[in-house]
């Protein structure tokens, strides 16, 4: 923090968005635009039987999956290509496109949406990770749902239960989570020059082009994507905006365009992807010294009825689920379950959060169901540098996170706090402690994403960043301008930088996973490197920079074996609470966070990271709950679907860390997602404390800690911690 | 195409209102979002609009024989900022909507939107406020227990319109926080979704009278339990007597709410929850307001 390049500059969109003067895609206009309407379906799962248009007037068209080019496929190319731009002959899941009605006037649009018959043969829907597993309805995958099925392994986990004194075991779940984005998703598709041109509101501008180039049979070099001014994003904009795009560009090459679609808040809601809801079931070996020598998790993450990222989300789900301890013995079994829901992918964590609120309530409960300090106890089992990773691969950074636990143990007065508060007597504060991985899982940024950036000097002296790393709100147009700066030290506003097109910029891959400085940055700061010497040289150079992998990291896609990520992100949360004895009502009264993200390459765009990543996780633990009805979502506006005001939190505390990695900019990691991850399992600790109970579920709203609190009245008065089986062995 | 009234005076607003159909409205905040349509489409009204909420004669908030009278198109941040407010019926504005919305939203229009979650009429049944309805041809007072019956659905007639709220004098109309030595004692609990800009799960009003320490007089209205706020004479004729007694008789009195609250399940919250929370801040209003 004391390093010079993390003292703050004004973000460089600070005036504009604040001044409402940014234009996003509904500000922008392209004459003769017409307006677009989708048709969903009515139901979750069924054959269609009929679909029938009504008589369209002049200027109005339906678009459907007969409409897509010779050449082009129904399938969106993701990660995967399963999520099809339109529903044919079968639905999948409740909203899913039929087809695209097109028309000038949205009025009449909705009026021919009405008249359009409709049947569809039902079939029973699986709607839960259960439903899935038990293939309700019958396997709407494959034979038996599953998107992906993977078990890894570390040392001899069967040898270890088997020699264990005591065995316990314990389930998390976790609920579905909308990114709430405050510009929901919009595009513009039209031709122009003979390209399909696409102006979207996204995370990924080269996902769009590929995603819509598959669909329409088109290669690349006639699909261009230009990003607009995008209002946030959370993981929310990384894959989902691929299928509108596809979906707009099938009806502008079959009807003209320009076609104009900006997602009205109710249906953004209830149809673009979430955060996957999860389970995690645990088993946990220990020996007479009270370690825990073993684990076998077996984690279902629910991906709805497209794999999209599930795979990979399910993999770093995977990766965090023994948390930030090193336990010898390890099998962790991961599932990606097909439902009949909305497609679950990527948001802020990947993963992460879910397996990290089970990895934590595990180790307290064992803490406690043994009678150990809970903080001692999870400190004794910390990894350090040169530890074996779940993938039996090495961290290989030095690990300060003792120093980060003293630190919020020592600003939140954990101890003192922890010692005063009574057993279920309406107190509580909680610890977590985590770790976030930086940029791609393994060797994703070798061998998929192979990040490519160019910085070019213009004949008047100015640089120019060019890269298809974009700006959601979180402040890269500010961070990557700033290494460049820094390195040639002149000012940052001197450092051109525009929003991406893939036209005219090279793909340095996609504007997530906590990749955007710890490796574009890295990019960007090595070609800075090599520019300098050339600063005073007339004319134009540009310089090129391509990802290369750090030497030392092994990895095999196949088994998942060697090193997950080639750096991590470090933190400790403590979070206070009170729980209001009538209302069952969470307050939050203190929150401390500190971080290792290598070293902040703008103190206060980190801090931005911090309190936002904050409000999310506490929002995601607390009061965002997403409840399914007959297969819709029932909470679907901005008054039903509740993310934190600034009064529901209290002010965040926070520390850097500086602990600068070698392949980062300056030294920095990753900061995006390890800033959401380790509120909830904070949080869900203090509520447990309060109320005198266990908590395995998010969100933990007042209605669940009323059911918490009747089912203890119920069963059992004591409020000794017992609620984890546990079988003694010894 | 939405078509509009604006009357220059409440009589011309009352001609229209006996000759047609129309809806009346004020500071639009739940009209616009019950009839919106997607963005770029006005809403579709199933009538014209006849607008009230700039008509002076339903503006003025004043104190007239001692009874309280607040125009039904005084905006909520008026309603707030005066001295006179009760302090039930203050606490209730003060967490309803966001200062934006508060500064449009009137208590009215919220009366007359009827829902069962209405902030403002959970505090205005426990002060026994009624509600002044004007006809081009008559003009009459209700209770408003008995205005309101049922979720979006009240007493008014297609030709009236509400012109003011009226509370009368009583012990729970107190204006100021209460310290322990008062002989009012108040409490107005909110349950949100979250803590500003919410809807109610729940909400309580409650208020009592003491004196030879004892309770001589209460009321207490429980929102968003029931189709209609709960407010039950019966029941309050038992918080009467002293409070040794009435601590005896607390359980009885929350069995009693018990058989009155008919909560639902919806998006925001739960059945189970609201009856259980409901019956707590009746606990919570003899537990610290009136036994502490």
């Amino acid at each position: 923090m004391s390093h010079t390049i993390s003292a703050p500059v004004e973000r460089l969109d600070a005036r504009e968005k604040s001044r409402g003067e940014a234009r996003y895609l509904a500000d922008l206009h392209f004459p003769g635009v017409r307006k677009c309407r989708f048709l969903r379906s009515p139901a979750a799962r069924g054959t269609v039987r009929v679909l029938q248009a009504p008589a369209l007037p002049e200027g109005y068209a339906f678009v459907c999956a007969a409409d897509i080019p010779t050449g082009g496929r129904n399938s969106v190319q993701m990660i995967t290509s399963d999520w099809r731009v339109f529903a044919d002959g079968d639905v999948r899941f409740l909203g899913e496109p039929l087809g695209l009605l097109v028309g000038p006037h949205a009025g009449v649009l909705e009026e021919l949406a009405k008249a359009f018959t409709i049947e569809i043969d039902e079939v029973e829907p699986a709607f839960t990770e259960e439903d899935g597993l038990a293939c309700v309805g019958g396997p709407s995958f494959g034979t038996d749902n599953l998107f992906a099925d993977h078990t890894i392994v570390k040392g001899s986990p069967e040898d270890a239960f088997e020699s264990a004194r005591l065995v316990v075991t314990d389930t998390f779940r976790t609920g579905v989570q909308e990114h709430v984005y405050m510009e929901p998703q919009s595009l513009v598709v039209l031709e122009e020059g003979g390209r399909l041109t696409i102006y979207i509101s996204t995370q990924c501008p080269f996902y769009v082009r590929e995603g819509v180039s598959s669909a329409v049979g088109r290669p690349v070099s006639e699909v261009v994507v230009k990003q607009t001014v995008t209002g946030g994003g959370f993981g929310g904009k990384e894959h989902y905006p691929d299928t509108l795009a596809a979906a707009l560009s099938v009806a502008v090459l079959a009807v003209g365009g320009p076609i104009e679609f900006v997602m009205e808040r109710g249906e953004d809601m209830l149809f673009s992807a979430k955060r996957h809801p999860s389970t995690v079931r645990y088993r946990a070996a220990l020996d007479e010294n009270n370690r825990v020598v073993a684990l076998d998790a077996d984690l279902t993450i629910n991906a709805g009825a497209y794999q999209s990222g599930s795979g990979v989300v399910l993999q770093r789900a995977m990766f965090s689920a023994a948390g930030v301890y090193d336990i010898p013995n390890v099998r962790i079994r991961g599932r990606a379950v097909c439902t009949n829901t909305v497609p679950n992918d990527a948001f802020r964590g990947f993963g992460a959060p879910q397996a990290l609120f089970a990895a934590e309530g595990l180790m307290t409960h064992i803490a406690r169901r043994i009678g150990v300090d809970e903080v001692d106890f999870r400190r004794s089992h910390l990894v350090t540098r040169g530890s074996i990773t779940v993938t039996n691969g090495t961290i290989r950074e030095e690990v300060i996170l003792p120093r980060i636990i003293d630190h919020v143990l020592d600003a939140s007065d954990y101890r003192g706090k922890d010692a005063a508060c009574k057993w279920g007597g309406g107190r509580g504060i909680g610890l977590s402690i985590f770790k976030h991985g930086s940029a791609f899982t393994g060797s994703g940024e070798r061998d998929i994403i192979k990040a490519e950036i160019r910085l070019r000097k213009h004949a008047d002296g100015r640089p120019e960043i060019i890269a298809s790393t974009v700006e959601i709100g979180q402040g890269a147009l500010t961070t990557l301008r700033k290494i460049v700066a820094t390195e040639l030290d002149i000012p940052v506003a001197d450092v051109l930088y525009h929003d991406a097109d893939t036209s005219r910029v090279p793909d340095s891959g996609p504007t997530c996973a906590s990749r955007s400085v710890a490796v574009v940055g890295y990019l960007i700061e090595q070609a800075a490197r090599r520019l300098k010497s050339r600063m005073n040289e007339p004319g134009e150079i540009e310089v090129v920079q391509r990802y290369e992998h750090p030497p030392e990291l092994v990895w095999d896609q196949e088994t998942y074996q060697g090193d997950a990520y080639p750096s991590y992100s470090w933190g400790a949360n403590v979070v206070e609470v009170e729980v209001d004895r009538y209302t069952h009502e969470v307050r939050v009264v203190g929150v401390w966070t500190a971080y290792d993200v290598g070293r902040a390459i703008d103190s206060i765009v980190v801090q931005g990271q911090i309190e936002g990543g904050a409000s999310q996780g506490l929002g995601y633990a607390t009061l965002e709950k997403m409840e399914l009805k007959d297969g819709r979502y029932q909470q679907v506006s901005m008054a039903d679907y509740m993310i934190p005001t600034s009064l529901d939190f209290p002010a965040i505390e926070s520390k850097l860390f500086d602990n600068p990695y070698p392949y980062g900019p300056s030294g920095a990691k990753g900061a995006g997602e390890v800033v959401f991850d380790g509120l909830a399992p904070a949080l869900a600790s203090a509520v447990e404390k309060a109320i005198g109970g266990p908590v395995h579920e998010l969100p933990v709203t007042p209605e669940r800690i009323a059911e918490l609190l009747r089912g203890r009245r119920e069963t059992d008065d004591s409020i000794r911690p017992e609620w984890i089986r546990a079988v003694d062995k010894g | 195409m939405v078509k509009w009234y604006r009357p220059g005076t409440l009589d011309e607003a009352l001609e229209i209102r006996a000759r047609e159909t129309v809806i009346p409205i004020a500071g639009a905040t739940d009209l616009y979002v019950r009839y919106r349509r997607r963005s770029g489409l006005a809403p579709e009204f199933s009538a014209p609009l006849l607008a009230v909420g700039h008509l002076t004669e339903l503006q003025g908030y004043s104190d007239e024989n001692g009874e309280l009278r607040i125009g039904a198109g005084v905006p909520y941040a008026d309603i707030l900022s005066d001295g006179r407010t009760p302090v039930l019926l203050a606490a209730a504005v003060r967490e309803l909507a966001a200062p934006a919305l508060r500064n449009v939203a009137t208590l009215g229009g919220n009366i007359c939107n009827a829902s069962p979650a209405a902030d403002a009429a959970c505090p205005l049944y426990a002060l026994d406020a009624r509600c002044e309805l004007r006809s081009a041809s008559r003009a009459r007072t209700l209770p408003i227990a008995e205005f309101i019956t049922g979720p979006g659905r009240t007493q008014i007639e297609p030709d009236e319109l509400l012109t003011a709220i009226i509370i009368p004098p009583g012990p729970g109309r107190v204006t100021a926080a209460i310290d322990d030595d008062a002989t009012t004692r108040v409490l107005y609990r909110k349950v949100g979704t979250r803590r500003a800009n919410a809807l109610s799960k729940l909400a309580i009003a409650a208020w009592a009278s003491l004196s030879g320490g004892g309770v001589e007089s209460v009321g207490v209205a429980i929102g968003a339990v029931a189709p209609t706020v709960v407010r039950s004479r019966e029941v309050e004729a038992d918080f009467v007597g002293s409070l040794e007694s009435l601590r005896e008789k607390t359980d009885a009195i929350l069995a009693a709410y018990g058989r009155l609250v008919a909560p639902i399940d919806d998006q925001r919250s739960t059945a189970e929850y609201r009856r259980e929370v409901a019956l707590n801040l009746v606990k919570q209003f003899i537990e610290q307001s009136l036994l502490a």
